[in-house]
């Protein structure tokens, strides 16, 4: 039986027993005051069924889904010859999986022995095996935990209780997946860093001024030396970011100003959305805007006012990486000046400001931490970035202030490290791990400081 | 904008308005005013005033004169209107989009709706202080002198260390807070910040100042304190306040004006309209059978 069917056998004796758990509950108090001598509403003893037939049972199933293959695993290299128990694991991994595939009936990698023959079979029968005392299992469990559940049916079981805490339950393990692979990730690239920085230390990777990833793989092997020193990378990051801050601060913060301010609410009504539309635009569409057309036109510039500039310029990707990012900082100045209360407003009007007095001497200083934490959330996603950039500004990892020069980030290096076929044990490779450290834990100070800042000034008004 | 709130309030508080029409029924002989609306020695003077938001009429036919050196209290039940005609005096209401004014406002013999006048050089000239104390996020400091920089008003630090200390010390928080100027007004007590706001609109000599129900969010104590000084400000401006409560009408107040469903009921001496009420309304209202 699929565990697919068998899952909706389990969710349909779950239904059963809600009706079940329901019924026996308005049964117990019938002619003794009826539903109101419940300590719950019906539902919730319906529900504390359906819970019991359901939960325990799939627990189960889950668990074993997971461990059948451990399980049998250990089973099949019990019942191998002892000669090729002995054999070194990554051969027996081989081995096994020649095994399993001759058992499932895939194409096998050479000729099938009879000891593998012997063991195929032995797998298959393992199989089947597993899975009939699966099914029996859990279907068994199911019923005698609907049994429990309906017989503990009560008008004094706290049904309603029971069943919110379970609810409870729940919620928490949902949230903590969400913090678990945050954890996760963070883990895997903090280990994969540390082992490339056995290879390259960290020192040199943080303070080395040449980037040239390129490792030899053969010993006899030229021109690849692999120099590991990602400053190239991190001014080239903070060249483009930037550059994409000096557009989107300025026209951001005053669309912002503009919107809460001056407009009237049926222009803001229209306006808003439609500067949201633009962070709605796939970064990648951005970057055939940067590519196609904003750095060809700016090398065009160039070259008719003899100024040289490389096709792929730091200029072009972060003055379009700063029109992406208006929304950011546009949407989010906007609330934090919309929240600054209307009476600070008229207290400034009623001592004969101007509008734009009030705007700049009460309303702005006002909403700054908030400005500030928003300009902050918009420099880290500027740093994190990477669709524009690997488009648009180049791979040369030159070491440079000018923005007309084609620099590379963090970010593009990541992407060309990891693209295509990799040997996952070259420092080449690694380096891109030690990459996504440094950017992970850049972005998330920014954005604590950022957080930090924005709590701080929700404190003083709400 | 941040006006939309606003407009939803002045909306509501003329629907509660047209609501109230159809319970409590002014009856139309009350159009006049009864009493006397001129003051001794006019500062402003409002003739024939009719306010609307969108198409309800908030106010109608209101004349009043504010005179030098007295308090003129407005009171009355809510949405009646006294706050809207208020503001009708510093031109506040043009910050809400669909309040729409009519009539004639003068201060010292100048239309304030005229086209020579400048909204600025007349908030300047009637100062407000509103009923939920709204210090600036500035120091104590920044916040007095924030009104005489926008005007430039004076020349130099000294004279501006002058006019500060001089509108704290008038609005009786100098004592309390010389030694620390430097520090944010929002730390202040709730009656300290709204001391702080009248010097803060003392600060750039106005002629008239508007009070909008200033001690609604205040205790006892400081209450007390706001009307002793409104008391003593009286010798130097001429004072308009809105308030809820009659005791303190009765206390600050040399004349009365009672409001009603957007109309002026009743102007008199304030010992007058309190203890010898002319019209039924007003005696209904004082001696708290609505309201």
């Amino acid at each position: 039986m699929q565990i697919s069917t068998l899952t909706l056998i389990v969710l349909a004796a779950s239904a059963v027993a809600f009706y079940l758990g329901k019924r026996r509950a308005l049964n117990l108090v019938a002619g003794q005051g009826g539903p109101r001598s419940l300590h719950s509403m019906p539902g919730f003893y319906g529900a504390w069924t359906a819970l019991w037939a359901a939960v325990p049972a799939l627990v189960v199933l889950v668990s074993w889904v997971f461990l059948e293959p451990l399980i049998l695993r250990a089973l099949l290299v019990s019942s191998l010859p002892q000669d090729i128990q002995s054999l070194d694991p990554d051969r027996l991994g081989l081995l096994l999986n020649d095994i399993r595939n001759l058992a499932q009936g895939n194409i096998v990698s050479g000729e099938i022995t009879a000891v593998q023959q012997s063991a195929a079979d032995h797998y298959r029968h393992f199989i089947s095996l597993s899975r009939l005392s699966m099914v029996v299992v859990c279907l068994a469990l199911s019923v005698l935990a609907l049994a429990f559940g309906w017989s503990k049916v009560s008008p004094t079981l706290r049904a309603r209780n029971r069943v919110e805490s379970f609810v409870k339950v729940v919620l928490i393990l949902c949230s903590s997946i969400a913090i678990l692979t945050t954890v996760g990730i963070v883990l895997s690239v903090l280990f994969e860093s540390l082992r490339f920085f056995d290879r390259v230390s960290v020192s040199e990777f943080l303070l080395g001024l040449t980037w040239s990833p390129q490792t030899a793989i053969r010993a006899d092997q030229v021109g690849s030396s692999g120099a590991f020193g990602a400053v190239p990378l991190f001014t080239g990051t903070l060249l483009v970011s930037s550059i994409a801050m000096f557009v989107a601060v300025p026209i951001g913060l005053m669309s912002a100003i503009f919107l809460a301010e001056y407009s009237s609410p049926r222009v803001r009504a229209t306006a808003k959305p439609l500067l949201e539309l633009l962070a709605g635009i796939p970064t990648v569409v951005y970057g055939f805007f940067a590519a196609l057309v904003v750095a060809p036109w700016l090398r065009g510039l160039g070259d008719s006012s003899g100024v040289d500039v490389a096709s792929d310029s730091a200029l072009a990707a972060g003055v379009v990486m700063g029109v992406m990012i208006i929304p950011f900082i546009s949407s989010l100045s906007d609330d934090v000046i919309n929240s600054v209360p209307q009476s600070l407003r008229d207290g400034s009007l009623a001592l004969g400001a101007t509008r734009s007095e009030t705007v700049i001497k009460v309303v702005l200083p006002a909403a700054l931490p908030g400005i500030v934490g928003s300009v902050l959330l918009a420099v880290s996603r500027a740093i994190g970035e990477t669709m524009i950039v690997v488009m648009a500004a180049g791979l040369a990892a030159n070491l440079t202030a000018n923005p007309l020069q084609s620099v590379t980030t963090v970010t593009v290096q990541i992407v060309t490290l990891l693209t295509g076929d990799q040997e996952f044990d070259s420092a080449k490779t690694l380096a891109a791990f030690a990459l996504g450290l440094v950017l992970f834990v850049g972005t998330l100070g920014l954005n604590i400081i950022a957080l930090y800042v924005v709590r701080k000034y929700r404190e003083q008004y709400d | 904008m941040k006006t939309d709130k606003l407009q939803q309030a002045g909306n509501s508080s003329v629907e509660t308005e047209s609501k109230k029409t159809k319970t409590t029924v002014p009856g139309p002989g009350s159009k006049r005013t009864v009493g006397n609306i001129k003051a001794a020695d006019p500062v402003m003077s409002a003739t024939d005033v009719n306010v609307y938001y969108g198409d309800k009429q908030a106010i109608r036919n209101i004349s009043l004169e504010i005179g030098k050196n007295e308090v003129v209290a407005m009171i009355g039940p809510s949405g009646c209107g006294k706050s809207t005609f208020l503001r009708c005096f510093n031109r506040m209401n043009d910050t809400i989009e669909i309040c729409r004014v009519e009539g004639d406002i003068r201060l010292d013999n100048e239309d304030i709706y005229g086209k020579d006048m400048d909204v600025v050089l007349l908030r300047a000239r009637v100062g407000m202080v509103f009923q939920k104390p709204n210090p600036f996020p500035k120091s104590i400091y920044e916040n007095v002198a924030y009104g005489p920089r926008i005007h430039g008003l004076t020349a130099n630090r000294t004279e501006l260390d002058e006019v500060v200390q001089t509108s704290l010390e008038k609005a009786g928080l100098w004592e309390e807070v010389k030694d620390r100027l430097d520090q944010p007004g929002t730390g202040l007590s709730g009656g300290q910040q709204q001391r702080l706001c009248i010097a803060r609109a003392i600060a750039v000599s106005p002629d008239v100042i508007l009070m909008d129900e200033p001690c609604s969010a205040l205790d006892p104590i400081a209450t007390a304190r706001i009307e002793d000084l409104i008391d003593e400000l009286r010798k130097n401006y001429a004072i308009a306040i809105v308030t809820h409560s009659m005791q303190q009408a009765a206390r600050v107040s040399q004349r009365t004006a009672y409001f009603h469903m957007g109309e002026l009921i009743e102007v008199g001496a304030t010992e007058q309209v309190f203890t010898n009420p002319r019209t039924k309304l007003t005696e209904d209202y004082i001696t708290g059978r609505f309201g």
